[in-house]
């Protein structure tokens, strides 16, 4: 029934057409035939098989992984099932190439491990299982083809992984039991199947055989890794390749020797592909080196230091110490184990035991393969083997004695650590010993020679030195240190001789060295002489070798198995020795560690324990790492300095820890004589201390660290240990802040600890904590530590040094980057009184000065904050205060205007913050309120806020702008002109830089309030005076935006003040003045350089000028400037003004009369000569002046001395027949009745009908006309028709005539006549004139 | 996809990718879930597997305003929606196997290639490990999702990655200018 299912079963597989069906049956088909019985199996096997060449390849993947575990199942089907899985390796779908592999790896580990059992229980395996392995080993071969030939990526790094685990397979795992689980072998899976189960005699397998072929595997995988091929084979394939081999050195230390060098010598980038895959490659490599170096296995021990070495290389020597160092302490509480055992007399050496053999097989198995020059050292082992037998005897007492030894090598240790670090030859041998030793076993040849050539006293001083090389650890448990005091006690009975003391621990670096240096002095004792001390020790190491106990028999049949004669004891001794050795490395670096610290309290010591300081700090900051297991231990380490340091200074011993300090004390001085008591007891103390007493003590001990440095600072050569407090404050734990204690050192003096040196390397190190640290916390964290600190030591600097100090700005000049804080700081700096004003007085213009070179520098320096600070910058120069804006605008005008870079932002800030002043303007009041704050983002908002109103209410505006106009002067208060000042100063300045900016404050001018206006006018002068008559202002010049006129003349007359303007200049001006502008006052600033017949020409529109003006002008034309004569000279002035024809020149005669006025008034320039000149010109013009008798009289009232010059005038008038000027005439009359009675005589003059028109006309002249004329001298002058017209001769005829032109005339005579009048008039006085 | 505490870079991704339909988990590698707390020295540690949810609750209970200011509530709110709680990837070795395993920083994707080198190699089937340098802000694990995907759905056109990773990684590299690093292991 079963049956007919699985038939049905196999059907539908076969005929369902889409692959989720197919492969729904094909499971349901596994289910049933795993739970079924062979019989079935083996019937329905080849049906199952056929499908194998479905054309669906999940199908296909589906059945090899079934027919995989149907295989693993039923080992007995594997004859038919690996053909096909055979032919599946070669499928077109990597995938179930794959699967066929995979199957390969589990079908091959059980096979193998169920031949290997069967063999062990009987001489003979089964028929079909012998078949079956045959078929396997085939398929081994084929997968192993396929991995290392080139192929599809997909399928190799499977089959790599399958050769990996073939590797394990064939090679005893060190940590497995080497006996076969009693367990029958079905149950295989529940221990991990280990080929040393494998016994002589097996049938099939041979462990020597086998170990070869994981060898020659092994080869071949390493193979690929070297040079030539590493080109040609993908990344991935690298990275697995590098992946299985660390995997295969961590699970079989034997190994090491043979993978490492390989993968040491790797070197990513040749096997770069096209660029950009190394890192993987690289990443890889590490992990591999790092999980190598925390393989606690001894054989890994010789490879340490170049592992190290090698990450060192790759920049992650921290984890790399991490790791050494956890590897530190499980090897030392494994040998602490060890040797407690050893003293308790050898109880369980078995494991140990065995896993040294182990090491020793692998290692010399791979020496065999890759070296044939070992065979060599095989022989001298063999004889090493004999010499250790026979100098076999009590176990217990030797391998104490050893240990021993090793306590006394420790001081020895010490001393040298402690001592001069160069001692030349020493070094060079060191590393020598070095170089040789890091080449592996291909120098183990030369590695002899070498130490069979130098003297026993320079070998024992190499090993000194080596010392300093150790790491230093520290002890793990107590139990460890009991057994120190057994020791230690022992130690004192052991007679010491230093030779045999020195050996051990060389020798246990060298496990290698050691075997060949024992041969060599076993092979050549004679000749070397080096006493019986050699040979004891030769002794001391063999015992312990044999304290281990008897060999396993176990490992002695694994060895006549491999059938190579090795002598196991030599490197097991080693590996003993070496245990011993890491031990007594502990006690090193505990006993550098306390006199490190203690000599960091005790000042006069400190200069000479450079290097002890610094393993010393090393150890704290390991302490402070917080690892909960070694919490205990660290306290109890930090304790000790800290309470020695505490009681050293009293000298007087109390507490139970005084003894152990005092014998550090002593160990200080007396470099270790009494060490080997002291070593137990300083590690007896274990007090238990609350988290805050560490965390106390911790603190205490930075504290002392950060002193010690001040001694440093005198001392000199602290560039070395900035990094480290530093790299000490990044390890410390936050709570205890030891930033705090960090910044009060350098606070505290910061030229003589070289603060900025240090105060730099603690920012940069903090930097890269918090750019390192990708997880939100601690990159925070560190950041927020590093503001701080900067800011502090910023603002100390600011607030302890003189203001001309540069530390503050170098300091910021060079730290990582600036946080937001310190710009804050200088901001304050540069715009004091912006965040508190109680800063003041602390902040003076020095500060300022201070604060703006610093960000003068930034700017200079640090590109990328280039804006943030010259946004201090800027907004310093609008400080209200004008001593820190002048300070400002100078930095920015002089230094920062002319880099190229920033220009432009300056010209826009400047700008914005001029347009600010013009729509700030009617929110003056505002202004006013705010004018203090004068930060960008409030000036910004007032220009928004002024944006709006103007656009929104313009009203509003209006009645502002009303109100301002209405309110005069008393409004424009001082506050909004220097608030105008404030915003425009930094613009004017640029101005001088760059001219052509100068037009921005034309074209604003019109639209600006009085303030403003005033506040520009009063910037001109000063500007326009720098800038000169530069071709950019004559170009504003020439084409002068409207309504800027005022500024303009303003201009005009500061560039012409006191200087003589250019040509260009008054070219400009007169082209402007003809083009544009028609006024003429911008004519006036150079009106003192134009040529005489110009100024003649514009003279009239001078005079049209306000009288106030006119005055000016007069002043200016008559007085010229410094550099000029006078344009003109009063007499012209006058006759200039004379010559203004109201009508013609289109001014009021007002005007005129008023320009003449204002020349009266000035009698010292226009004097009576003056006059007379004028008077005499004027008097010869035809037509004659209008004003000329005004001007007349004016002279006599000015200067009634005049008088006779006067009447001489008059007369010629009078030949010149004024009465035919109308005006002129009432003028004349007016003259000659106020120079009477000296006129008369002119009066007389006038032809008769004049006279009585005159007569007529001013009745006052008549009577003392007449008196006069009565005098007989005189009327006997006069002809007879003038005496007719005074009466004296009366004449009705011409008195009724007289009267009729009077009245003809009279009406002319009111005021001002017009055009029309006169002329009517002048036809009137002609015709009465020829009528007479 | 793996962050270090499964909260922001691998929960952007997971859910970014889980609305593209792919079949995702998301994992922390760190010893806790920390989230940014009032002051730098006190940080909210929670445990991993507690709910997002009772995250949410109580930061917002602590103080609503501040960390809805600094995105951690929407973010917590958005992953509660996703997944119940966040998952440390150590301890959940039982998920999987998966095909290609995702992590936004290097110190995580060493954690993750160490755990995965350290578990017994059973079922020898390979996984690609690649890491995506992706800082743990909210911006940044944005633009690191949708690169993520980018990748993922490369790596899903594939017939097998492990032919072609090479190609895909460098195609990547050059195309989005970010370092990629990847690592092969085993399941």
């Amino acid at each position: 029934m079963v049956g007919m299912m699985t038939a049905s079963l196999i059907n539908s597989a076969k005929l369902a057409l889409d692959v989720p069906s197919k492969l729904e049956h094909l499971r349901q088909l596994k289910e049933d035939l795993l739970h079924e019985g062979p019989v079935l199996l083996s019937q329905f096997l080849p049906r199952i098989l056929d499908l194998h060449t479905d054309r669906l390849s999940p199908v296909r993947k589906f059945i090899a992984q079934m027919i995989g575990e149907i295989g693993s199942k039923h080992l007995d089907l594997l004859p038919e099932i690996i053909p096909v899985l055979i032919s599946l390796l070669k499928d077109g779908t990597p995938a179930v190439a794959r699967q066929a592999i995979t199957c390969a790896i589990d079908l091959f580990r059980c096979t193998l491990e169920k031949v290997a059992i069967q063999g062990l229980y009987s001489s003979e395996l089964d028929v079909s299982l012998e078949s079956s392995w045959e078929w396997m080993l085939k398929f081994k071969d084929k997968i192993y083809s396929i991995a290392f030939q080139p192929g599809s990526d997909g399928r190799r790094l499977l089959a790599l992984k399958f050769v990996e685990s073939v590797i394990l397979l064939y090679t005893p795992d060190p940590n497995g039991s080497s006996d076969p689980p009693s367990n029958q072998p079905s149950e295989g899976k529940f221990v991990e199947f280990n080929i040393s189960w494998l016994r002589g005699g097996h049938p099939v397998l041979n462990v020597g055989d086998l170990s070869i072929q994981a060898s020659q595997s092994l080869g071949l995988l390493l193979d690929q890794l070297r040079f030539p091929t590493v080109k040609s084979i993908s990344n991935s394939m690298i990275i697995v390749l590098i992946n299985s081999l660390s995997v295969i050195a961590r699970k079989r230390p034997s190994f090491y020797g043979r993978i490492l060098p390989v993968l040491l010598g790797l070197d990513p980038s040749s096997s770069v592909i096209e660029g950009v895959h190394i890192s993987g490659a690289h990443h890889a490599l590490r992990n591999a080196f790092l999980s190598c170096l925390k393989c606690t296995h001894p054989g890994a021990a010789p490879w340490r230091d170049r592992l190290v070495d090698a990450l060192n290389e790759m920049k992650v020597g921290g984890l790399a110490e991490q790791a050494l160092r956890e590897v530190c302490k499980i090897n030392g509480s494994v040998l602490e184990g060890k040797d407690d055992s050893s003293i308790v007399k050898e109880e369980k050496p078995s494991v140990k035991s065995c896993d040294a053999v182990h090491v020793t097989l692998g290692r010399k198995r791979s020496g065999v393969h890759d070296i044939g020059d070992l065979v060599e050292d095989d022989d001298v082992s063999g004889k090493r083997v004999r010499t250790a037998s026979t100098v076999a005897e009590e176990p217990s007492k030797e391998s104490s004695r050893d240990l021993t030894s090793v306590q006394n090598v420790s001081p020895i240790g010490l001393k040298s650590s402690r001592g001069d670090e160069d001692t030349g030859p020493v070094q060079q041998l060191v590393a020598m010993f070095g170089a040789l030793v890091a080449q592996g076993e291909k120098a183990v040849g030369s590695l002899g020679i070498l130490i069979s050539s130098i003297s026993t006293d320079l070998l024992a001083e190499v090993v000194m030195a080596n010392m300093r090389h150790i790491p230093p650890e520290r002890p793990k448990d107590e139990g460890e240190e009991e057994s120190l005091l057994n020791m230690g006690s022992n130690a004192s009975t052991v007679g010491s001789d230093t030779q045999a003391k020195r050996l051990p621990p060389f020798l246990a670096r060298f496990p290698q060295i050691v075997a060949l240096l024992d041969a060599q002095q076993s092979a050549s004792n004679d000749i070397v002489k080096s006493q019986g001390e050699e040979e004891h020790h030769v002794a001391t190491v063999a015992d312990s070798d044999l304290a281990c106990g008897d060999m396993d028999c176990g490992t002695e049949q694994g060895m006549d198995s491999a059938g190579v004669p090795i002598s196991s004891n030599v490197l097991p001794s080693a590996i003993e020795n070496f245990s011993a050795t890491s031990y007594e490395i502990h006690d090193v670096g505990n006993l550098e560690s306390i006199p490190g610290l203690d000599s960091t309290a005790h000042d006069d010591r400190f200069v000479e324990t450079l290097a002890a300081s610094s393993l010393a700090s090393a150890d704290l900051e390991e302490g402070s790492q917080e690892q909960v297991t070694s919490l205990g231990r660290r306290s109890q380490l930090d304790l000790l300095p800290s309470m020695s340091t505490d009681r050293s200074e009293e000298l007087s011993p109390k507490s139970s820890l005084t003894d152990a300090n005092s014998i550090i004390s002593s160990t200080e001085t007396s470099a270790g004589l009494s060490s080997q008591f002291v070593l137990p007891k300083l590690l007896a103390p274990v007090i238990d201390l609350t988290d805050e007493q560490k965390d106390l003590i911790q603190k205490l001990a930075y504290a002392r660290i950060v002193d010690a440095y001040k001694q440093i600072a005198v001392a000199g050569g602290s560039h070395v240990r900035f990094s480290l407090l530093a790299y000490l404050g990044v390890q410390f734990p936050l709570e205890l802040d030891p930033w705090e204690d960090l910044k009060q050192h350098i606070m505290s003096d910061y030229l003589n600890h070289e603060g900025h040196e240090l105060t730099l390397r603690a920012l940069y190190r903090l930097y890269g904590e918090a750019e390192e640290e990708r997880d939100f916390f601690s990159s925070t964290n560190a950041t927020s530590v590093y503001d701080m600190f900067l800011l502090t030591v910023a603002e100390t600097l600011r607030d302890s040094f003189p203001a001309s100090d540069k530390s503050l700005s170098r300091l910021l000049a060079e730290v990582p980057y600036l946080p937001k804080s310190v710009f804050k700081l200088l901001d304050c700096l540069c715009s004091p009184g912006n965040s508190s004003k109680d800063e003041k007085e602390l902040l003076s213009g020095d500060r300022v000065t201070q604060g703006l070179s610093a960000v003068w520098n930034l700017i200079l320096l640090r590109p990328p904050i280039r804006d943030a600070c010259l946004k201090i910058a800027l907004q310093s120069a609008v400080h209200h205060s004008e001593e820190v804006r002048m300070k400002a605008i100078r930095l920015v005008a002089n230094k920062l205007y002319p880099l190229s870079s920033v220009a432009q932002q300056i010209e826009d800030f400047a700008n914005e913050m001029l347009l600010s002043v013009i729509n700030g303007a009617h929110a003056t009041d505002r202004t006013e309120t705010e004018g203090s704050s004068t930060e960008l983002q409030k000036d910004s908002n007032l220009e928004k806020s002024s944006d709006e109103h103007s656009s929104g209410s313009a009203i509003a505006k209006e009645i502002a702008s009303d109100t301002q106009q209405s309110c005069t002067s008393q409004t424009i208060s001082s506050s909004s002109i220097s608030e105008a000042q404030r915003c425009m100063s930094l613009y004017f300045a640029l101005c001088t830089k760059k001219h052509s900016l100068f037009r921005q404050i034309f074209v604003i001018y019109k639209s600006t309030s009085k303030a403003v206006k005033q506040a520009v006018h009063r910037h001109i002068p000063i500007l326009v005076r720098t800038i000169g008559s530069s071709p950019e202002l004559l170009e504003i010049i020439s084409d002068p935006p409207p309504g800027s006129k005022n500024l303009l003349t303003q201009v005009l007359r500061t560039l012409t003040d006191g200087a003589v303007p250019s040509p260009e200049l008054i070219f400009t001006i007169r082209k402007l003045y003809d083009s544009k502008v028609k006024d003429i006052e911008i004519l006036i600033p150079i009106l003192s350089f134009l040529p005489k017949d110009e100024v003649f020409l514009i003279f009239p529109h001078l005079v049209n000028l306000p009288l106030e003006k006119f005055q000016a002008i007069l002043v200016h034309t008559l007085q010229g400037s410094s550099h000029s004569g006078p344009v003109l000279t009063p007499a012209e002035v006058l006759i200039a003004i004379h010559g203004i024809d109201p009508d013609r020149d289109g001014i009021p005669l007002k005007k005129v009369t008023d320009a003449c006025n204002t020349c009266f008034e000035q009698r010292q320039i226009f004097t009576q000569q003056v006059l007379a000149k004028v008077l005499n010109q004027l008097v010869e013009q035809i037509p004659l002046p209008l004003l000329f008798m005004r001007t007349v009289l004016q002279a006599i009232g000015a200067f009634p001395a005049l008088v006779e010059f006067i009447m001489e005038i008059l007369s010629r008038l009078v030949s010149k027949q004024i009465w035919k000027y109308p005006k002129l005439w009432v003028g004349f009359l007016k003259c000659a009745l106020l120079t009477k009675p000296q006129s008369f005589s002119v009066l007389l003059q006038l032809p008769p009908a004049q006279l009585e028109n005159a007569l007529n006309r001013t009745a006052a002249l008549k009577a003392p006309l007449v008196a006069h004329a009565i005098q007989p001298n005189i009327r006997s002058s006069l002809p007879k028709s003038v005496l007719v017209v005074l009466g004296i001769t009366p004449d009705s005829q011409t008195s009724s005539q007289t009267q009729t032109t009077q009245a003809q005339i009279a009406p002319p005579q009111t005021g001002d006549t017009t055009n029309l009048d006169k002329e009517v008039v002048t036809e009137k006085a002609k015709e009465s004139s020829s009528a007479s | 996809m793996v962050c270090s505490s499964n909260q922001n870079r691998s929960m952007e991704a997971h859910s970014l990718l889980k609305k593209q339909g792919f079949d995702v988990s998301s994992y922390g590698t760190g010893a806790h879930v920390k989230l940014p707390g009032p002051s730098l020295r006190e940080p909210n540690v929670y445990e991993f597997g507690t709910p997002y949810k009772h995250m949410f609750d109580d930061l917002r209970r602590k103080d609503p305003d501040l960390y809805k200011r600094n995105g951690i509530l929407p973010m917590l709110k958005r992953n509660s929606s996703v997944k119940t709680a966040p998952q440390r990837w150590q301890d959940n070795a039982a998920d999987g196997p998966f095909d290609v395993v995702f992590t936004f920083e290097e110190k995580v994707f060493d954690m993750v290639v160490e755990d995965l080198h350290n578990r017994d190699h059973v079922l020898m089937k390979t996984v690609l490990v690649i890491n995506l340098e992706v800082k743990d802000n909210h911006e940044e694990a944005a633009i690191g999702a949708r690169l993520a995907l980018d990748l993922c759905q490369e790596i899903e056109a594939t017939e097998s990655w492990e032919d072609s990773v090479d190609d895909v990684v460098s195609g990547f590299e050059k195309q989005h200018r970010r370092k990629l690093l990847y690592s092969i292991s085993f399941y």
